[in-house]
């Protein structure tokens, strides 16, 4: 006892915080790479979602983001606040078992990397993925991102034990500020993903796919260059429905994604949520009743219903 | 293997850490997944050597990270100095432990030991001159006295990572302590906001459930820091630390979470202290190697002297008793033959073989102790060599581990974690 030998530094502790390798940089950016990681890298790959001894319940849960030019400072932010997500699910019992994954969209058409996708994780092991993105921040002038990419990735080489064994689907969170393509090209998903389609996939029908397994949703940030944008808004309105969430307040995404998923699971309902946000002391509460105002509407508790049987027709009736 | 529960019975200094080390590092039975701190802060200094050589006092990580994949967690009960811990991972770094962090969580609970808390605790100590306690200078005291004083308004590890209130927490404590004292030496509270928000995106901080699902999944070794004797309720008040250091707040945590544990007590054959305060059997005479201590400049100096058997009975006693022994430094005491151990005091004109244990949360019964032992006289007797067996007899507990040196390997064991039993 009794050192003192680790006199410390307020600078040097952050820098070494930050220097770590792991959740608190985009390192791998930083690093000067220009090509995915290869932890990352789509191709010939699938991530499951799997049950084990200590999470014999798992939840999947997947969160990807635009890195994108046109998110400007979000992709750092939300790198800054993502590892808290899964802290927030346990501290407040709103899933039991979560596991979760990271990823980034790009464009396929100009990017180098287009898709760059995390493995699940039930500890914050996944936190390092997060680290390993590529922020490119390319992408093309056209208020179109290669979402539907990621969309089939996330459709057909995802395999979650929640939705195989229990009927029970994973929650999809993408977070941009652009449209997606209209169809999903065959000569990209050879290229990015490395399968060998016969034709372009619609984009409605990709994401009739992608709502058999997973509960989408998708959040449009302030401080990217399309916020508020109604023609962004209605394009995601018309693929999912309600599930289309305005972030005022970057800050509070990981509490908004978190109340989501607490909602969803039924574990409490939007004033408990909220009240819970407060009791911790979060600042977001008022961001996050706004943004989920759409999603709670005052119901309380929500009814989570079985996926609706025609998933290819927007705004099906999936979530009251 | 159980949980194992280590507490130093004398007034730190004892070898938690190389004890710690040697039950995460051990390869029978199930192996340790994790370390539970469960008291004091980065003021710990518990001295472990590896079997290749490198040295590492461990502060406010877990002793066993030197053990492969053996995490440590903070508890609620630990003033969690974010900037120590920055500094001791870079350390470890340096000693090819890569990713200590990534093998760090916290409970959101803890108290934040800040620079504030520590520009207050030298400023206090620097007034007190001479009649200085012995503290740290780490802010241990200062922390847990504040948080005593304003608990809504005391910064906690989860706050790291809500920044707003964290600035407000920051800027509230250092007014007031400013206010109190006087000008410090500190950075501004948006710096320090800085680098705890950088350490909440890189330590995982986790609620109290954590933990009970870790002691389900395996074996822990909860940790103690300073020693029973510096107890802030059963210590020689005022000499003591503002920390439950007896088995109570682990056992606390291990309640919550339905489980037990073996309460290992680890005690020198000879005793030791750091600071001021009562030492009944200190010998200055004593010449005994002491490689990882020395004198420090809010603690004084390092002070050294024979076995005390009738404080470590009382220690025993006030901490509800010990299931097991651990006995450090036989090679010290095998080399000197000069070592006595004290059994009974002469204290005004009486013989005394036991300390009385007051009242609980009796500061002026302590007091009166810390009184008596000031003007007690040690009686010695020749230990015969055999320590462990005098320990044995001496306390009633088997000595079931054994440590000849600073390494895993100079250790030997006995049932509960060795094959045989004790030879004595």
């Amino acid at each position: 006892m009794g050192s003192g030998r680790w006199s410390t530094d307020v600078y040097d502790a952050a820098a070494r915080f930050r220097a770590a390798t792991g959740a608190s940089a985009f390192g791998h950016s930083d690093g000067g790479a220009t090509t995915v990681h290869p932890l990352l890298d789509p191709r010939d790959v699938a991530r499951e979602s799997r049950d084990s001894g200590e999470h014999p319940r798992s939840l999947a849960i997947a969160v990807l983001f635009d890195v994108t030019g046109s998110m400007l400072q979000v992709p750092r932010a939300l790198q800054a606040k993502l590892p808290q997500l899964l802290g927030l699910l346990l501290r407040h019992g709103y899933a039991e078992h979560p596991q979760i994954m990271f990823g980034a969209i790009g464009d396929a058409t100009c990017d180098r990397a287009p898709l760059q996708v995390g493995q699940f994780e039930s500890d914050n092991r996944m936190d390092d993925d997060l680290g390993r993105i590529l922020l490119e921040g390319g992408g093309g002038g056209q208020k179109t991102e290669s979402y539907e990419l990621a969309l089939y990735f996330m459709a057909r080489h995802t395999f979650l034990d929640c939705h195989e064994k229990r009927g029970k689907r994973g929650y999809l969170f993408i977070i941009g500020d652009e449209m997606a393509y209209p169809r999903v090209k065959r000569a990209e998903v050879r290229r990015v993903i490395g399968d060998g389609v016969e034709a372009d996939i619609p984009l409605a029908e990709i994401v009739g796919e992608v709502r058999r397994k997973w509960d989408a949703y998708y959040i449009l940030p302030e401080g990217a260059s399309y916020a508020r944008d109604r023609q962004v808004l209605r394009f995601w309105r018309n693929l999912l429905g309600q599930n289309v969430i305005e972030l005022a307040d970057l800050d509070a995404v990981c509490e908004t994604i978190a109340l989501t998923i607490g909602l969803g699971e039924a574990a409490i309902d939007l004033d408990e949520g909220l009240a819970d946000l407060r009791d911790v002391g979060s600042l977001a509460s008022a961001t996050v009743s706004k943004a989920l105002a759409t999603i709670g509407s005052g119901r309380g508790t929500l009814v989570v219903a079985a996926p609706p049987p025609d998933l290819g027709r927007p705004g099906g009736n999936f979530r009251l | 293997m159980n949980h194992v529960i280590v507490v130093d019975l004398g007034y730190g200094d004892a070898g938690k850490g190389t004890v710690v080390d040697w039950l995460c590092s051990r390869q029978e039975g199930r192996p340790v997944r994790m370390v539970v701190r469960f008291n004091g802060g980065a003021q710990a200094a518990h001295n472990v050597v590896t079997r290749d050589g490198r040295h590492h006092a461990f502060a406010q990580f877990g002793a066993g990270t030197f053990a492969s994949g053996v995490r440590t967690h903070l508890s609620r009960f630990v003033l969690v100095d974010p900037l120590a811990v920055a500094a001791e991972a870079a350390h470890l770094a340096s000693l090819g432990v890569a990713g200590a962090l990534d093998l760090l969580t916290v409970d959101r609970d803890a108290l934040l030991a800040t620079p504030y808390h520590q520009a207050a605790n030298r400023a206090r100590e620097l007034a007190r001159g001479v009649g200085r306690h012995g503290s740290c200078g780490m802010g241990i005291g200062e922390t847990a006295s504040y948080a005593l004083a304003h608990p809504q308004d005391a910064p906690r590890a989860g706050d790291c990572a809500a920044p707003r209130l964290l600035a407000r927490k920051l800027a509230t404590l250092r007014d007031r302590l400013t206010g109190e004292l006087g000008p410090l030496v500190a950075p501004p509270p948006a710096h320090i906001c800085d680098a705890y928000r950088a350490f909440a995106s890189r330590v995982r901080l986790v609620d109290g459930s954590y933990l009970a699902r870790l002691l389900r999944a395996g074996p822990v070794v909860f940790e103690g820091a300073q020693g029973v004797l510096l107890d802030e309720w059963r210590g020689f008040h005022p000499y003591t630390t503002w920390s439950t250091t007896t088995f109570a707040n682990a056992e606390q945590l291990l309640a919550e979470a339905g489980q037990q544990a073996i309460r290992l007590g680890v005690t020198r054959c000879h005793m030791t202290r750091h600071g001021p305060g009562p030492f009944v059997t200190e010998d200055p005479g004593l010449d005994l190697p002491e490689p990882h201590n020395g004198r420090n400049q809010w603690q004084g100096s390092f002070r050294t002297g024979h076995l005390d058997a009738v404080a470590l009975r009382y220690a025993i006693e006030v901490a509800d008793g010990v299931d097991a022994i651990a006995l450090t430094h036989l090679d010290t005491a095998a080399r000197h033959s000069e070592l006595r151990i004290c059994r009974s005091y002469q204290a005004a004109g009486r013989s005394l073989t036991r300390l009385p244990a007051g009242p609980p949360r009796d500061l002026d019964y302590q007091k009166r102790l810390t009184r008596m032992l000031l003007a007690t006289r040690p009686v010695y007797s020749d230990p015969g060599g055999d320590w462990a067996h005098v320990i044995e007899q001496e306390t009633g507990a088997p000595a079931v581990l054994r440590s000849h040196g600073p390494t895993a390997a100079d250790k030997t064991a006995s049932q509960p974690f060795g094959s045989s039993r004790a030879a004595a």
